[in-house]
């Protein structure tokens, strides 16, 4: 049986900045991108932040037009809600791929985004996108700057009463909807799938789970967006102002107990950022960060450091013992205060920020090559070389971001970029044997 | 004039996420554009950026058959291509569109006066639909490039790029001022994570050059002393500053790699030269790699048992005099590269003592595996206050005092064999070089990308790019991502063979030259001359300065994307109460 074969120069897994920006300079130098995405919107983590250290950019505004000009650049195609099902690398320097597609039920040709069928979908389940702050319908779109700005159902959840049918306006909606397989050749690809967020839960001393006035540092920068679930910086318990609130840095990193004892590269930089924009949202509030080291290292971050002390952020060095919840539903901190001496202190605080570090998500990806093997280092960061800190152990993959280590935005876009180089690099000098 | 009327205007007024509608109230300001004669319609919207607002425009203008487009947001740096990329999904020339900044000019510095800022916004507006009504369809320019790029730098920033380039099948032009390649890496006594020395990378990054040697023009010894021409077509002289022999090279893109240099502490800095036994972390490299020690370290003859190492010594400068100028900035590597040294010290004397007088310790994402192992083996961290700083004391014996954070502020006097200043980056000075290509340093004297996430590589000048250290401190894995990341940037401009440059050049109105001749002497890249007794632009020279139009006493040379016509009427409308 001869199976038909759709040809692309380069194979992106993960449509996060990373994989956005390496496809529009792909694209940009003329070569043909296939962009795959297991969520329904491009864009990633970035296109969930309020806004990014050190310019204070907001985050939506850097990402969109980014992310709406992968979408519409000639040279890049789009496989967004798919699953990458297998990776087989051939004797020839090029690779083949089995892509699928996983039913949307919503025919998207057809969806204009108009969101009927959400506000009469009557299911309500927690919304992943804000973080579980609050709920989104069965069908619904990925969040208000999704690219493209399609509807999804999510089927497991859906009671196929059938009101988004009765509603579209262009009988977008279609229960019979199949997955699709597509089988692509390929010449090199990239790795750009990102990371997870250390579970809070796994930090039990760290009370998240046990107050919901403490939150993880990715709540809170969904309450400081745009886009934000409340539309103002509340605490989840009472919907109180907070003017107290606590920064724990070192959430799942640093920590020999969770199994994991590096630095999270960015944790300390946007509770930083946070902090300054905790200021500014809530003029009367007063932020606390507890730190082992403050590593502002990259261009500019010191400087930004500088500023919210400036600002009249408050820097605490000191671990913490343990963190409770009092009857007024405000959070204790017990902590040694190694800049006074050491003391052990308490204090009461309206809201506690855990700053959760990053972790490696390749074990998923990592079983669809079939026939290699990538390395990684013993917690499961992609293992590159320092002379080139974008190159996999095995000839053709690439990958770039943080599925090689956490680091912040402007080193992952510098990454991606240094990715292109060398997947047309890699298709250059093996032209004669693909 | 009848064009004018013709004109069916849209307006959108962005709230950008309440950045502008904040304080902004964008409902009264697409309200008010309504009421204009030539708009058909006005509209606020939370992102008009993101994909439903692009969207939004693009049936708009088809539906109502607008002609012409307004959008109010960000700033034009950010989001002006996005939108004239609308217009052209759009079908509309995209250069019948007017970006408005109503974000950095209205909304962020008038967040203490809603209503001002909201009549601000209204007449900025107003301006901008005046521009659009004297709007006709422009085409871009479109220039060949050529395929190759010159590289300025041949440190090991410069020798990736140079051999990334190659491999993409672009000839490279490397100019490096020291008569060898490698740059500063060679001074390095062992790298991390591997281990290998700096001598090892720079051979290393070096030998690839050689298999590229049909792609690869090499000036070493040579420096770059003229460039002219502009993106896609760079004129550049080189000269040989021994034999002044001038080599003339025609390339497409220009990266400047050139590094940067290291820190020397001013006299009595941390008793930085009142002792031989007090060193920079260079020195101390230098030191190393010249000599193999066996059981025991020893400098100046005498046996180390004792290293103290002061960190941030040129960076991080808080606590300085008045009148005085530091470095402020976070040099990036020092920590990683001084708890690195530490463990490997630790592995071939094992009982060395070190003392790290430390702000923190920047030990940040894996390479805090080595500040543990440096912990582990027996490194003691003392942790100074910036303004209550270290004293040396260096009579005889070097004694560090340091009020150690850790103990309770207790202060702690430390006497070791030999002191260590962990010295930071600086940016070299380059004065003729930023000259020749057009690019400036920023407050950290480093030079200035054009934005760090937007265009993370790009400089002010377009198509000269920027690699390595040059533009930031960075260690040897980032400075190598940084170069590769120039690479593929260049590869981007140059593959295609030819590059859409923005029309906003001049034109002379032949009707109205009376060849007065006084924009030819005014023009800084001798872009115009006389044809038939009538001046003439050569587009792909001009830059649109506009000093031309200035002089000109009959109007007759104009920038085609913004007429003195159109500037008048602006003015008018935001004066016009």
């Amino acid at each position: 049986m001869t199976e038909d074969y759709e040809d692309y120069d380069t194979l992106i897994i993960g449509a996060g900045i990373a994989g956005i920006e390496a496809a529009l300079t792909l694209g940009d130098a003329g070569g043909k991108v296939l962009l795959v995405d297991k969520s329904p919107t491009v864009g990633g983590i970035m296109a969930q932040l309020s806004k990014v250290f050190p310019t204070l950019d907001c985050s939506a505004c850097i990402a969109t037009p980014k992310m709406a000009s992968a979408v519409y650049h000639p040279n890049i195609t789009l496989s967004a809600y798919s699953e990458i099902e297998e990776v087989v690398k051939h004797e020839e320097a090029n690779f083949t791929a089995k892509i699928v597609q996983k039913p949307k039920y919503v025919e998207w040709d057809d969806c204009t985004g108009c969101s009927l069928c959400e506000m009469e979908c009557p299911v309500i389940v927690s919304d992943e996108f804000q973080y579980h702050m609050r709920g989104r319908k069965a069908v619904y779109i990925a969040f208000d700057i999704a690219v493209p700005k399609k509807s999804v159902i999510d089927i497991d959840n859906c009671i196929f009463c059938g009101q988004c049918e009765k509603v579209c306006p262009t009988s977008a909606i279609n229960f019979l909807q199949k997955p699709v397989l597509k089988n692509v050749r390929i010449k090199s690809i990239l790795l750009a799938t990102g990371f997870e967020l250390f579970d809070a839960a796994l930090k039990p001393e760290f009370g998240f789970g046990k107050s919901k006035n403490i939150i993880t540092a990715m709540q809170m920068d969904r309450l400081l967006a745009p886009t934000r679930p409340y539309n103002a910086v509340l605490r989840p318990s009472d919907g109180k102002e907070p003017g107290k609130i606590a920064y724990l840095y070192w959430v799942g990193s640093r920590d020999k107990t969770v199994g994991n004892e590096l630095c999270s590269q960015i944790c300390c930089m946007y509770s930083i950022k946070q902090s300054q924009l905790i200021l500014g949202a809530l003029p009367l509030a007063d932020v606390f960060s507890f730190y082992i080291d403050i590593r502002a290292q990259g261009k500019g971050f010191e400087e930004f450091y500088q500023q919210a002390r400036d600002m009249g952020a408050f820097f605490i060095k000191g671990r913490i013992m343990f963190v409770d919840e009092d009857e007024n539903g405000d959070v204790i901190v017990k902590y040694e205060d190694i800049d006074d001496k050491g003391k052990i202190k308490e204090e009461a605080f309206d809201l506690v920020v855990l700053a959760v570090g990053l972790w490696p998500s390749i074990t998923g990806i990592s079983k669809v090559f079939k026939n290699v093997e990538l390395e990684t280092d013993s917690l499961g960061w992609i293992k590159c070389p320092l002379c080139n800190p974008v190159e996999t152990n095995v000839p053709g993959i690439f990958a770039a971001g943080c599925v090689t280590g956490p680091k912040d935005i402007p080193d992952t876009i510098v990454e991606a970029n240094a990715a292109v180089s060398q997947c047309l690099a890699y298709i250059e000098t093996h032209k004669s044997s693909m | 004039m009848t064009n004018e009327f013709k004109k069916r205007i849209g307006v959108y007024i962005c709230h950008c996420g309440g950045n502008i509608s904040d304080v902004v109230d964008v409902a009264a300001v697409s309200e008010a554009a309504g009421n204009h004669p030539n708009v058909v319609l006005g509209k606020d919207f939370m992102f008009m950026c993101s994909d439903a607002g692009q969207q939004m425009i693009v049936d708009d203008v088809k539906e109502l058959d607008l002609d012409g487009l307004v959008v109010a947001s960000c700033s034009p740096k950010l989001h002006e291509i996005t939108f004239m990329n609308v217009a052209e999904r759009a079908g509309l020339n995209p250069y019948e569109f007017y970006h408005v900044n109503i974000r950095e000019d209205a909304s962020w510095p008038h967040s203490d006066d809603p209503k001002g800022a909201t009549e601000k916004a209204i007449r900025m507006v107003n301006a901008g639909i005046e521009y659009v009504k004297q709007t006709s369809p422009l085409a871009k320019i479109k220039v060949s490039t050529t395929k190759k790029v010159l590289i300025i730098g041949a440190g090991i920033s410069g020798v990736r790029a140079a051999v990334d380039l190659a491999r993409m099948g672009i000839e490279v032009v490397l100019v490096e001022s020291a008569d060898i390649l490698g740059g500063y890496t060679s001074n390095i006594y062992k790298t991390y994570p591997e281990g290998k020395t700096g001598k090892e990378i720079r051979d290393l990054m070096v030998d690839q050059l050689v298999e590229y040697e049909d792609k690869l023009e090499m000036y070493t010894s040579s420096e770059v002393t003229g460039v002219s021409g502009y993106i896609g077509n760079f004129v550049v002289q080189i000269t040989n500053n021994s034999t002044g022999n001038v080599a003339e090279k025609s390339v497409g893109i220009i990266i400047v790699a050139s590094g940067f240099k290291s820190y020397v502490p001013k006299d009595g800095e941390y008793g930085y030269n009142t002792h031989s036994n007090i060193i920079t972390l260079p020195d101390f490299m230098a030191h190393l790699n010249k000599s193999e020690y066996k059981e025991n370290l020893t400098y100046n003859g005498q046996k180390i048992n004792k290293i103290g190492f002061i960190y941030c010594v040129g960076s991080r400068q808080r606590n300085l005099e008045a009148g005085e100028s530091g470095n402020e900035y976070c040099s990036r590597y020092c920590c990683n590269a001084t708890v690195f040294l530490t463990a490997e010290l630790q592995k071939s004397f094992p009982n060395l003592y070190t003392y790290h007088f430390y702000q923190d310790i920047r030990a940040y994402g894996k390479n805090e595996a080595y500040y543990l192992q440096a912990r582990e083996n027996g490194a003691v961290f003392l942790k100074y206050d910036p303004y209550t700083p270290l004293e040396v004391n260096s009579n005889n014996n070097i004694n560090v005092t340091v009020a150690d954070i850790l103990t309770e502020g207790e202060k702690i006097t430390v006497p070791v064999d030999l002191l260590v200043l962990v010295t930071g980056m600086e940016a070299r000075e380059n004065k003729r070089m930023e000259e020749l290509v057009k690019i400036t340093p920023g407050l950290d004297g480093f030079y200035k990308e054009s934005h760090p996430k937007l265009k993370p590589v790009e400089t002010g000048r377009m198509g000269v790019l920027l690699a390595g250290t040059a533009q930031s401190p960075r260690d040897i894995s980032e400075t190598l991502a940084s170069a590769s990341a120039s690479a593929a940037k260049a590869a981007s401009l140059v593959l295609r063979g030819e590059l859409m440059l923005e029309p906003a050049v001049a034109i002379v109105n032949p009707d109205l030259c009376s060849n007065h001749q006084k924009c030819i002497p005014e023009c800084p890249t001798n872009a115009i001359e006389t044809q038939n007794n009538k001046s003439v632009v050569n587009e792909a020279l001009c830059i649109g300065c506009a000093i031309c139009t200035a002089v000109c006493p009959t109007e007759a040379i104009q920038i085609k994307t913004l007429t003195t016509s159109q500037i008048r009427e602006m003015i008018k409308a935001m004066a016009k109460s």
